[in-house]
């Protein structure tokens, strides 16, 4: 069931200026969304880390409390913010759309938020605008997304597609083809899918990618195999003359695990490996750690 | 005769869940307690080896184990089932054909949730079982599933056809009135397209769930109060995080967790343990790798204990633990030999089984 992964030589990774990372939960989407974040930032670029449906994880794992709508500096050098859906719906009028100031912006407001909550695309196209926004201003040389689930994400990603084809007209449809074909455009974005070699991340993945392959809403630019084992260069036969306890069934489990997570990434040929981190480690370090195995120029 | 007994296993995704309810469903009918249990899981070697891998909503017999049963739930097409259960039949069909139907459909996984939920009442009013027990779907997290009944009383309540209309239920004729409203106009101006009428159509349409529903999610939300909940964890930052929610953010009363369960963790005996000393018949090389891999098998170990410190403290509810098995269960024999070894488990969940 072997995926062969696409060529991801060009462009790199960490050129393009928004990286939105997805992949199935529980697989440290947060943490490697993060380390990314960190990593350019400790190569010099001005970084904004953005949390799409939450900042709960992201935050954590820049070491911040709480992430809000405007951007905050965190120790590490990285800026980091959340999307509030009616400050960016809010933002999206005056700035993308130009409503006029009269308006009975009560009303109105009222009027959106049912749209938001129901129209098909509209409250994708809000979450997505912003970070789109934020990625095409001078400010930034780097906007990295935590994003949801790749299930979830799809409904984002197509969005503007699918506003095109509900709107004959007008400026929301023009900002929608904007908004494609930046997503679409592999000089400016790039998805990043984590996940891990167990099973069922691995069989999501790949069905992910064929997903993707099919409706190309974005570049692939990097998958990664987070958590992954180091080899336990042992003998087996070694190990079964262990006779403490302990020592051999510690190495069983590795050389089991280890066995069974190779069989999983031999099906993602080409992905980034991430190492597994054992041990206390808070959010903060787990992401700090990860990101010393980037290379930005690379 | 007192009824049947709800378990509910929840947490979040990867931990566990569908393995742990197995095996709670395979140590109850073997203690001669007619059981159910009800899966969503999309893992097919479990429910392959519970002989449900091609089921729907209709219970089999699990061919091994007298007295157990087995459904899983096909929950793709949950809206479908609730449209049709609570709409007038015109108006139903005209739900489903509606492109707004559909956008709400995919966003909100609450449906999927509350689709089981429906489910899990038929299953305990039909009176068949003694005890089901329930796999929450992996979209709905931890507490989602328990919230689920509310707000979908909240979405087909017309809570949003509210915040058009302004008035509580308006009548049809009304609608075109208030699509005229300058303000609602301007929306449509900027949005290049009628859309407001339209919408406000589809949910008048939609509030005509409501009075069945009220209903049966009433029923669904005293079955999920009268359950016993298991919260399946690990100390990942993700499953830990689902567990604490259960604490956090469910109002007061509304589930009261029974256990959490620790699942696959690692020998509480490598927590802070010392490497022994070196075997005279094992190379050095060889042996500083199998101390220094036994030295991180115990910081993950002691990250366990920490975590599972943190929440009986916090929260005071019985903790149980699985161990890490070898090889994954997914046969019957397995599934009895993780319960064997689980420490905390079916004593407090199923106190009443016969020793074995």
């Amino acid at each position: 069931m072997g995926a062969r992964l696409p060529q991801l030589a060009f462009p790199a990774v960490f050129e393009r200026r928004l990286l939105i990372v997805s992949g199935k939960g529980g697989v440290g989407k947060s943490a490697v969304a993060a380390s990314v974040a960190l990593a350019a930032a400790q190569a010099g670029k001005r970084v904004l880390a953005m949390g799409m449906v939450d900042g709960l994880g992201l935050g954590l794992h820049l070491g911040v409390e709480e992430l809000h709508h405007d951007p905050i500096r965190t120790t590490a050098g990285v800026m980091a913010a959340t999307i509030d859906r009616p400050r960016a719906l809010d933002e999206y009028l005056k700035l993308q759309l130009r409503v006029p100031k009269a308006a009975p912006t009560k009303q109105l407001t009222k009027a959106l938020a049912v749209l938001v909550e129901t129209a098909p695309a509209i409250r994708e196209v809000v979450s997505m605008g912003k970070p789109i926004y934020e990625a095409g201003l001078p400010d930034w040389d780097l906007v990295v997304i935590d994003a949801p689930p790749l299930g979830q994400l799809i409904s984002y990603l197509r969005a503007p597609v699918t506003l095109e084809g509900l709107l004959p007209r007008g400026i929301v449809q023009r900002q929608a083809t904007f908004m494609r074909r930046f997503l679409a455009s592999p000089m400016r974005s790039g998805l990043v899918l984590v996940t891990i070699p167990e099973e069922l991340p691995i069989v999501e993945t790949i069905q992910s990618l064929d997903q993707l392959a099919n409706e190309p809403l974005i570049d692939l630019a990097l998958v990664v195999a987070n958590r992954v084992l180091p080899e336990l260069d042992v003998d087996p036969n070694v190990i079964g003359s262990v006779e403490n306890d302990d020592l051999r069934l510690a190495a069983m489990r590795h050389q089991t695990l280890f066995a069974h997570q190779q069989y999983w990434l031999d099906a993602l040929d080409g992905a980034k490996v991430l190492p597994n981190l054992f041990g206390l480690l808070t959010p903060g370090e787990v992401s700090a750690r990860l990101s010393s195995v980037w290379n930005v120029s690379e | 005769m007192s009824g049947t007994d709800v378990i509910l296993v929840t947490g979040a995704g990867g931990v566990g869940k569908t393995t742990i309810a197995a095996a709670l469903a395979v140590a109850a009918a073997a203690g001669g307690v007619r059981t159910l249990v009800v899966t969503v899981d999309p893992a097919r070697r479990l429910a392959d080896a519970l002989g449900v891998g091609e089921l729907g909503n209709q219970p089999l017999q699990v061919a091994d184990v007298p007295g157990l049963w087995g459904a899983m739930l096909d929950v793709a097409a949950s809206w479908e089932a609730i449209v049709h259960r609570h709409a007038d039949p015109d108006i139903g069909d005209r739900l489903l054909d509606n492109p707004y139907f559909r956008a709400i459909a995919d966003r909100f996984p609450a449906a999927q949730a509350y689709a089981a939920g429906e489910q899990m009442a038929e299953y305990v009013e039909s009176h068949a079982w003694d005890l089901v027990i329930v796999d929450t779907p992996p979209a709905a997290g931890g507490i989602d599933f328990i919230l689920a009944p509310g707000q979908m009383r909240e979405l087909v309540g017309g809570r949003l056809l509210r915040w058009i209309t302004g008035a509580r239920l308006p009548a049809r004729r009304t609608l075109f009135n208030v699509a005229a409203r300058p303000a609602l106009r301007l929306a449509d101006n900027v949005l290049g397209g009628p859309l407001l009428a339209e919408i406000a159509e589809f949910l008048l349409d939609l509030r005509n769930l409501y009075d069945g529903m009220l209903v049966r999610s009433r029923s669904v939300e005293r079955h999920l109060k009268a359950a016993q909940t298991v919260i399946v964890t690990n100390a990942s930052p993700t499953p830990m995080s689902e567990t604490r929610r259960f604490f956090t953010e469910l109002p007061n009363g509304a589930v009261t967790p029974s256990v959490i369960v620790f699942n696959r963790e690692l020998p509480h005996a490598w927590e802070g343990i010392a490497p022994p000393p070196r075997q005279p018949d094992i190379g050095a090389a060889d042996w500083d790798a199998l101390t220094h891999n036994l030295e991180r098998w115990s910081a993950e170990a002691e990250h366990t204990a920490a975590a599972r410190e943190s929440l009986a403290a916090r929260y005071g509810i019985p903790l149980a633990s699985v161990p890490w098995m070898l090889d994954p269960p997914t046969d019957i024999p397995s599934l009895v030999e993780l319960v064997r070894s689980a420490e905390g488990l079916t004593d407090v969940l199923l106190p009443n089984l016969p020793a074995t």
